[in-house]
């Protein structure tokens, strides 16, 4: 006997089961015929039923009938089928939009084997600082020492730049790596090819670039893209390939442009620590093996190059994913940060299905006769829990279908939001959906339907079906369990949403709080504009030449109070810093805001002179005069606390800075000014003259404008100003100061968690409202017997009315008591990582309760309304 | 009075094959046969007998086809296969090795 003979056969009855049933009609039929006694054959049709079994396709037949008669149920009730879909889809749409979002940013896998990658990084041992990076010649030295266990070691660095892709000069990132590089990552191009050795090699003669996938996308996504140009910094570069799509090398975000290391000038400097080091292992080499040879190579180094390379130690650590918070590549705060994140969008779900539970227990109650009948008539158990089953995941597969669409949807509206929070060019991974996230709806709304669809179903189905129908025909007043879990139902949902709302109310709080935050100086009537001469084709002296006199061009304007230039203006996104020492002496540094200023500019954003003098003119126009700075008080109570900063020495000791160790003279002092939100004390400050800084290119000009004039009319004349001195040099970014602030990362981060929490709370309100409506309603259509004998007997409907808006006031109340004591708790978890906000803010505790009172009395008074409208004849007649 | 075989399905099965390696049945000889050859002492009910007939064709234990009976009626007549014949002889022998244990078991106890 062969089984799959057997299984072909049953494939045969499936598909020709009509056929095969007509087959078993006629002989039957000729038995019964050829039968003495015709009556004695039993019932032909159960009979051939019975038959059928031995095909073993029922369940189908059965599964199919289901089906059909769960479509023709839920059609004859829309309003609950589109509540439930709507409901299901909301909480589906949001957790796999949320998903993917996580999926993309915090679990994939950013690259093929990615386990077997692992970054190398230099630690000074006596610092208890970061990781720092490595030198080119200690990174040929660390590769030459490491093949036995790395199959390729890698070197790139990161910066900013100006980059023109023929859609206008714009600030991105940019890295330069070595050939290897893109071998770490298999090669992930979408076309042409990675650079060669030769290109790599320092001080390569040709000049290429490999572009990311959507700046060529941006630009058209051209087939024939390799050949053309970009210019990089002014520089023009060959395109020679395209990453592929969603690539970003070990970390997000990833650059707009690769170009070889040997572009890079410092490349010689065995104390130019500018290099991010990745290597793959070797395959079957374990992990633990790279510390001991790490260890033989810094030891090899320190020995060969004991000024440069002392005191040090290579260590290994896994690449971190997020580039902004260097050193966090570890696990536990991805998956710290994925379950914060997953957490909103679970309580959605949670209301979600808290509110589908409820939809189905009313709906079974409604239903209980239907039940009853068909239980009386020999329909088992099991048969009609399955029917009820077969409605949910129904149910389910629509509203998950739709909450699919609804979360590609939701992913398109979040990039659009995260776009503007993104200072520059930057290169983020495919948000596309993908397996895990299709598994992951299909599972959240199977799991949907069975927890909530089983449930009520066999408690509907054990009933004793005689009392039932009794009850059915006899009772039509209150049910105390059925309304009791539906009130408990409501509960949780009105104590969820309040949790959400009150969440949101906090990021609002937050965000308004950093909005209006005192920065140290006055951000009224200011403007700034950013412009990088370099990306004309400027050298660093005409650059400086260049800034000087478009300084002196805006001062004379009509309306300007002062102007000036900066490296950088507080809340930008991205700062130099420097560790500053004093001479002598001066073994451990001070961390310090480093920003390379021109004239007036402490009196452009009005801050006064505490001591000293401003920087003179000599000092802002070359690098010969005498070195000198001016520091902030924030720095100088660092440095010489309870003395005068006037007349001392500083040093840089960032080694590859090309002023470290090069002492500085304090010649002025100034108050400290915030240059970020989320330090709540001032950072120290040091600045230093433009004539002393060699990298001058890129500057942001700081213009007071006068009380008289209106600072956003003067952004026009500015722009006209800068065009006028040269037209090829670009304005990068031109905006009021309370602009930048406001649409700065952190501001930005704030008021986009707002409207996150915001969004949610209000999914979550909208389906609590739903659930206070739907138990209301069921009230009182079950009551309606009642309602119409009070009328009948001279009741007001006024206290009908009152009655029922005073029991679903009550529900509420007590969801907003338990919601309160969670709000008061997520606030406790917020209140670390927002800007200037309580774990109890009284504003947010009494408007988001009111908000869902009010909510929830509107859902109520329908029902409510209805009540009053009982005909008490009608009403009693129906019995 | 026959009564209803009672016959678990699976012995029910094999009667059937035995039955039809005479000669080829319909479902209404095959009921008659088996009722006539236990001496109107087993009858096997429709309900019992077509359910046994569908599981014999899916086994490919038997082919069943149309042919007019000597009646002049349309009939399905169902024929055992060889590998219907090797089922029952399988059967058979565990049968009679069952059976041989169980009387030496049921004379010695």
């Amino acid at each position: 006997m062969s089984m799959p003979g057997e299984w072909f056969r049953r494939l045969v009855y499936l598909v020709r089961r009509r056929a095969m049933d007509d087959e078993l009609r006629r002989e039957m039929e000729a038995h019964r015929a050829q039968m003495a006694d015709p009556g004695g054959f039993g019932n032909t049709l159960r009979l051939r039923e019975e038959a059928q079994d031995a095909w073993g396709w029922r369940w189908l037949d059965d599964g199919a009938q289901d089906v059909r008669f769960a479509l023709r149920t839920l059609r004859r009730t829309p309003g609950f089928t589109l509540t439930a879909i709507v409901t299901l889809a909301l909480g589906i749409g949001v957790n796999s939009g949320m998903f993917s979002l996580v999926n993309s940013l915090l679990l994939r896998p950013l690259y093929a084997r990615s386990d077997e990658v692992v970054s190398v990084y230099r630690r000074v041992t006596k610092a208890e600082d970061g990781p720092r990076g490595l030198s080119y010649p200690n990174y040929l030295d660390l590769r030459d020492g490491t093949t036995a266990v790395f199959a390729s070691l890698a070197a790139s660095s990161a910066w900013f730049a100006g980059v023109d892709a023929g859609e206008g000069a714009r600030r991105t990132m940019v890295y330069a790596a070595t050939a290897d590089y893109f071998q770490i990552f298999g090669r992930p191009l979408a076309l042409g090819r990675a650079f060669s050795a030769e290109e790599s090699r320092p001080n390569a003669a040709r000049r290429v670039a490999v572009l990311s996938y959507p700046l060529w996308e941006r630009r058209g996504a051209n087939p024939n893209v390799v050949g053309q140009t970009v210019s990089v910094d002014g520089e023009p570069f060959t395109v020679i390939g395209v990453t592929a799509k969603g690539f970003t090398g070990t970390s997000i975000p990833g650059p707009e442009v690769w170009l070889p290391l040997g572009t890079q000038g410092w490349l010689d400097a065995r104390d130019a620590h500018n290099l991010d080091v990745i290597g793959r292992l070797r395959d079957g080499v374990a992990v633990q093996s790279v510390p001991p040879a790490l260890a033989t190579v810094a030891r090899r180094l320190e020995q060969a190059f004991p000024s440069v390379n002392g005191g040090q130690s290579l260590e290994m650590e896994v690449p971190s994913r997020l580039l902004f918070m260097p050193g966090v590549g570890g696990s536990a705060f991805t998956a710290l940060l994925s379950l914060m994140l997953m957490a909103l969008p679970a309580i959605v779900l949670l209301v979600a299905c808290l509110n589908l539970a409820n939809l189905l227990l009313a709906r079974g109650h409604v239903r209980r006769q239907e039940l009853a009948i068909r239980g009386s008539l020999g329909g088992s158990r099991g048969r009609l829990t399955r029917q009820l089953l077969t409605e949910g995941v129904l149910l389910s597969v629509i509203g998950g279908a739709i909450g699919l669409w609804l979360s590609t949807w939701a992913i398109r509206a979040t990039l659009a939001a995260l776009r503007p929070v993104l200072p520059v060019g930057l290169t983020l991974p495919d948000l596309a959906l993908d397996w895990r996230v299709l598994a992951g709806t299909m599972t959240f709304s199977l799991l949907a339907s069975l927890v909530f669809g089983v449930w009520p179903a066999w408690a509907l189905t054990g009933r004793a079906v005689v009392t039932d129908l009794k009850r059915q025909v006899g009772d039509g007043g209150r049910e105390p369990g059925g309304i009791r879990v539906g009130n408990v139902l409501v509960v949780a949902q009105v104590a969820l949403s309040l949790l959400l709302l009150a969440s949101a109310g906090l990021f609002l709080t937050s965000a308004r709080a950093a909005a209006t935050v005192d920065p140290g100086f006055r951000l009224e009537r200011g403007v700034l504009a950013e412009i990088d001469p370099s990306l004309a084709g400027y050298d660093d002296a005409r650059a400086r030449a260049f800034h000087l006199g478009l300084v002196d061009r805006i001062r004379a304007l009509p309306g300007v109070e002062a102007a000036t230039v900066a490296s950088s203006f507080p809340f930008s996104s991205f700062g130099e810093s420097r560790l500053v020492a004093t001479v002598p002496g001066g073994a451990d540094g001070v961390d310090a805001v480093f920003t390379v200023i021109g004239r007036d500019y402490a009196r452009t954003l009005g801050l006064p002179t505490l001591a000293g003098r401003d920087f003179s003119d000599a000092e802002l126009a070359s690098g010969s005069a005498d070195r000198v700075a001016i520091v902030d008080d924030a720095l100088a109570q660092r440095l010489w606390p309870n003395q005068t900063a006037i007349g001392q020495t500083i040093q840089f000791l960032d080694a590859g800075a090309p002023d470290v160790k090069r002492p500085l003279r304090i010649v002025g002092l100034v108050p400290a000014v915030k240059h970020s939100l989320s330090t709540p004390r001032p950072f120290p400050h040091v600045y230093v003259p433009l004539g002393q800084s060699d990298s001058t290119e890129a500057m942001t000009l700081q213009v007071r404008v006068a009380a008289t004039q209106n600072d956003r009319a003067m952004l026009t004349t500015i722009a006209r100003t800068i065009r006028d001195a040269d037209d090829r040099v670009p304005i990068l970014g031109l905006e009021t100061w309370r602009d930048r602030l406001d649409s700065g990362v952190e501001v930005s981060i704030f008021r986009a968690g707002a409207r996150v929490c915001a969004v949610f709370g209000g999914i979550a309100l909208l389906l609590a409202v739903i659930g206070v409506y739907g138990v209301k309603s069921y009230v009182v259509s079950r009551r309606t017997r009642e309602f119409g004998i009070r009328i009948a007997t001279g009741a007001h409907p006024h206290t009908l009315l009152w009655q029922v808006l005073w029991e679903g006031g009550r529900v509420t109340a007590v969801g907003i008591a338990i919601g309160l004591v969670l709000a008061v708790g997520a606030g406790q978890i917020l209140q670390g990582l927002l800007y200037g906000v309580n774990s109890v803010e009284p504003v947010v505790l009494v408007i988001a309760p009111l908000v869902l009172l009010a909510a929830s009395l509107l859902a109520s008074l329908v029902p409510a309304l209805r009540a009053t409208r009982v005909n008490p004849i009608a009403a009693l007649r129906a019995e | 009075m026959p009564r209803d075989t009672g016959l678990p399905p699976g012995t029910l099965m094999m009667v059937v094959l035995r039955v039809l390696t005479r000669q080829p049945l319909h479902g209404y000889a095959i009921a008659q046969t088996l009722r006539q050859r236990s001496g109107d002492e087993l009858s096997v009910e429709e309900g019992s007998l077509y359910p046994a007939l569908q599981k014999l064709l899916l086994k490919g234990w038997v082919k069943a086809a149309w042919r007019e009976s000597d009646s002049g009626r349309q009939v399905r007549e169902y024929r055992i296969t060889p590998s219907g014949r090797k089922q029952l002889d399988a059967e058979m022998n565990e049968y009679r090795r069952m059976a041989s244990a169980l009387d030496t078991l049921l004379k010695e106890a």
